[in-house]
């Protein structure tokens, strides 16, 4: 007996040895810099041999919050790696690819026993605000090492400065804009949306702002029935749609609708352990407007259901053909092969000026991040600098025929933006130069503080509010007290950050 | 069954037996635990310690997404206490309905209610159905029934989902096109409002039929396994078609009911999917889709509340633990098994 305790002990100790030797912890406290570096950086020594391996600091990226995890992405993510180490003989950066479904579990667990990663992206706003608090100020290193931020939009810039300080620089950038379908605008006796944010409309020959108002009126004109009947036709059936006006394509949120149509806010006031909602009204106005467009007597958009139906491609309502106008970010050329396909064509049009006749736009962006509990943030940058600077958005959004890029989007440096559209120009042969000119208009309007901005348990809180717009998109009025409802959803936000 | 598990204690062999085992049984069992030891070494990896694990976390406040910024403290029950007053898990019945939404217990319990009945019955009469002898072709309907289990359940799901879309769903559409169901009276199905619950739970069971194909086999086997000279004695005594069912068939298939009857409220307190993909487990509508394992599976993984996901998850281990005794003990009333004498 005495031998079959010593293998179970045994066992027991290979297993806590097993477990202790997975990857090495780094230190738990986040080493603030406590001084900022010297603007003029020592200049390292030259070795007079190649330092070993062994000798490089060990920089790890982790890749998998957002874009970069697919197969086809990895050999441009493994040839940047590869062409930066080859580069210098400080620094090993080493790749991590973690898929979708588990990253933000395995990050978190990483970041908890301390062994988070030093670089981590490309992540967007909701990705990075589940780790909140966990992200490294940048602007000593930025300071430090020169880096050229002039070259960027400062807008964009000032996207990423938070309470956390500088967490981010520009680099992939999505400005939204309205997709139109000009077929069924002519079909319609409809003029087009404005291409620039400072013309005009006109609407059954007058000219009148391009505004909220008049984006219904239109989505109205374009909603039609089995009948063929438009929304603002007698005898119009609001039951049997063909084909809706407007679509808020892949925008299915609180925050979102809020940020293009009200525009930006500060949604959380107060200071730690007292925060509370401040949703302004505006916002719950441009909620109701939502609601009303899905489940008003004269519905320009899809509900739920029927957003949900196979027949309106299966939530890829734009994607479908049946919607003649779609609000999204650019990030949405992603996913109109079908409809290119089947002989569809789009436009791009500006988005409406909002009720203080200012235009509300959005931007969703990708960034590359430091953790701030890397053990070595000076190096941890020197590898983003690479990553993000010319040769990386060459290597990574670029790309070439052998390898190619791994990110799709407009790189937020102006010099590399061509190639880029250049793509969209071949796979929508049908747009042309103006059409991406109107999503690089869109960038002087970024929505400021983000529709994706931190919230108080972020996580909890976020999905209080998509649960309060799935309700909106899948209850009708006879059944939904929007009010009671809004200030219930408020209510139960104060609580989660109270938590 | 506390009996049963008396004498197996009492039968474990002692330290000193094993002392006194001869050479040969000892090399044997020496042999016996290396071949057991990669199972040994994956329980104590992958199941022991993480439950051992979680148990710890409900007395302590990890919170995943804290990281770095906040220290591990141990917190003593505080985490009981507040699962105890959260109105959203509904673990005290008093906070039921506390705000107009339901307690996901209470979400849990009441649809159980309504599928357990028919996640046993239904299948029992299909089995019934199934193993008569003027049946034709009883392989092929055998087969039939079962197929839909083999489909996964996720697929299945989504397949329910397009045919039971309120606007666009061939079920509706046939409700106004063939039946002349006015559109405005046609149910809303999954989509309905807070006030017809009902028709939301309907839906979910509705789906749940479509795997029915495995109890059901169960129960025909049970009813095979019933000798056929119960019913020819039965036959003999004047008992007619419900007396034999009630009197001879339904005391000897007691212990596979009672099989189907276990699985199914184990089951039942951990359902997940359905609601996850069809009301994308937002609760909606009010939370009457907010059932008690969705509920625990976004505290921990969504929200990355370990400590309160860990708590929710023990306390419904508690749950099931104290219903399944209930459900133990209630079988000495109810379950005959005809090859034991039961005290």
């Amino acid at each position: 007996m005495k031998k079959i305790l010593s293998v179970l002990s045994l066992l027991i100790v290979v297993t806590m040895i097993l477990a202790a030797c997975t990857t090495p912890a780094a230190p738990t406290d986040a080493p603030e810099p406590t001084d900022a570096p010297a603007t003029d950086a020592p200049e390292t020594a030259e070795p007079t041999e190649p330092p070993a391996s062994g000798d490089k600091v060990q920089i790890r990226w982790f890749v998998g919050l957002g874009t970069g995890t697919d197969p086809a992405q990895l050999p441009a993510q493994e040839k940047a790696v590869a062409d930066f180490n080859a580069s210098q003989d400080e620094i090993e950066l080493v790749l991590e690819v973690v898929p979708y479904d588990s990253a933000r579990d395995t990050l978190a667990t990483q970041i908890a026993s301390g062994a988070g990663p030093d670089i981590i992206g490309p992540v967007g706003w909701g990705g990075s605000n589940a780790f909140y608090g966990q992200w490294l100020d940048m602007t000593p290193y930025i300071e430090s090492t020169g880096f050229d931020t002039s070259i960027y939009d400062p807008a964009l810039v000032e996207f990423y400065q938070t309470e956390e300080g500088q967490v981010g620089l520009p680099y992939l950038v999505f400005p939204a804009a309205i997709y139109y379908v000009p077929a069924m605008f002519d079909e319609a006796g409809l003029e087009y949306p404005p291409a620039n944010y400072e013309d005009k409309y006109v609407l059954d020959g007058e000219e009148v702002d391009w505004n909220w108002e008049t984006l219904t009126e239109v989505a109205k004109r374009l909603t039609v029935d089995v009948n063929g009947a438009n929304a603002t036709e007698a005898g119009f059936d609001a039951t049997q749609l063909q084909q809706v006006g407007f679509a808020n394509q892949w925008q299915t949120h609180v925050a979102y609708q809020a940020s293009y149509v009200a525009g930006a806010a500060d949604i959380v006031e107060g200071d730690e352990g007292a925060y509370e909602s401040a949703m302004p009204d505006s916002w719950k106005e441009a909620n109701k407007w939502v609601y009303d467009g899905m489940w008003g007597e004269q519905p320009f958009m899809a509900t739920g259901p029927l957003a949900g139906a196979p027949e309106f491609g299966n939530g890829n309502l734009f994607n479908s053909g049946k919607a003649a106008m779609a609000m999204t970010p650019l990030w949405y050329t992603c996913c109109l092969d079908q409809f290119r396909d089947a002989g569809f064509e789009f436009q791009a049009g500006v988005l409406p000026v909002g009720a203080d006749g200012q235009p509300h736009g959005r931007v969703d962006a990708d960034t590359i991040r430091l953790w701030k509990g890397s053990a070595n943030p000076e190096e941890a940058f020197k590898a983003l600098s690479y990553l993000i600077g010319p040769e990386g958005i060459e290597t990574l959004i670029v790309g070439t025929e052998e390898v190619p890029a791994a990110y799709s989007g407009l790189p937020a440096n102006p010099e590399y933006q061509q190639p880029y559209v250049d793509g969209l120009l071949k796979r929508y042969p049908f747009t042309t130069a103006e059409t991406w000119d109107v999503f690089k208009a869109g960038l002087a309007y970024p929505d400021n503080p983000s529709a994706e901005q931190w919230q108080p348990n972020w996580n909890e809180s976020w999905a209080r509010q998509q649960t309060f717009f799935d309700l909106l998109q899948n209850t009708p009025p006879d059944q939904l007290d929007f009010d009671a409802e809004w200030d219930k959803m408020v209510e139960d936000l104060n609580d989660i950050y109270a938590k | 069954m506390f009996e049963q598990l008396s004498n197996f204690r009492n039968s474990l062999p002692s330290l000193r037996s094993f002392r006194n085992l001869p050479p040969l049984a000892r090399r044997e069992l020496k042999q016996a635990t290396w071949f057991l030891s990669p199972w040994l070494f994956g329980f104590l990896v992958f199941t022991l310690i993480p439950i051992i694990a979680t148990l710890v976390f409900t007395f302590i406040n990890l919170k995943i997404t804290d990281g770095v910024s906040s220290p591990l403290k141990w917190v003593g029950f505080s985490n009981y206490q507040t699962l105890w007053n959260d109105n959203q898990a509904g673990v005290n019945p008093s906070s039921w309905f506390r705000g107009g939404t339901p307690g996901a217990l209470w979400v849990t319990i009441a649809f159980g209610l309504i599928a357990l009945p028919v996640g046993i019955f239904l299948p029992l009469g299909i089995a019934v159905l199934m193993n008569n002898k003027h049946l034709k072709a009883p392989n092929f309907f055998r087969s039939l029934f079962y197929m839909p289990y083999i489909v996964p359940f996720v697929a299945a799901v989504f397949l329910w989902g397009g045919m039971l879309n309120s606007q666009t769903g061939w079920i509706n559409r046939f409700l106004i096109e063939v039946l002349h169901v006015s559109r405005d009276s046609v149910p809303m199905w999954a989509n309905s409002g807070a006030e017809e619950w009902g028709w939301i739970y309907g839906t979910y069971v509705m789906m749940g039929i479509w795997g029915i194909g495995n109890a059901m086999l169960i129960m025909l086997a049970g009813l095979q396994g019933v000798p056929t000279e119960l019913y020819d004695a039965a036959k003999v005594d004047g008992a007619n078609s419900w007396q034999t069912f009630w009197k001879v068939t339904f005391p000897m298939i007691s212990p596979v009911i009672f099989y189907n009857l276990t699985l199914s409220i184990v089951g039942l307190f951990q359902y997940f999917l359905v609601p996850l993909v069809v009301n994308q487990g937002t609760g909606r509508p009010g939370g009457f889709t907010m059932f008690y394992n969705l509920y625990l599976y976004r505290n921990f993984f969504q929200f990355q509340n370990m400590s309160y996901g860990a708590t929710l998850a023990w306390v419904l281990f508690i749950i099931i633990l104290a219903v399944t005794i209930l459900l133990f003990w209630s079988a000495k009333y109810w379950v005959y098994y005809a090859s034991e004498t039961r005290s």
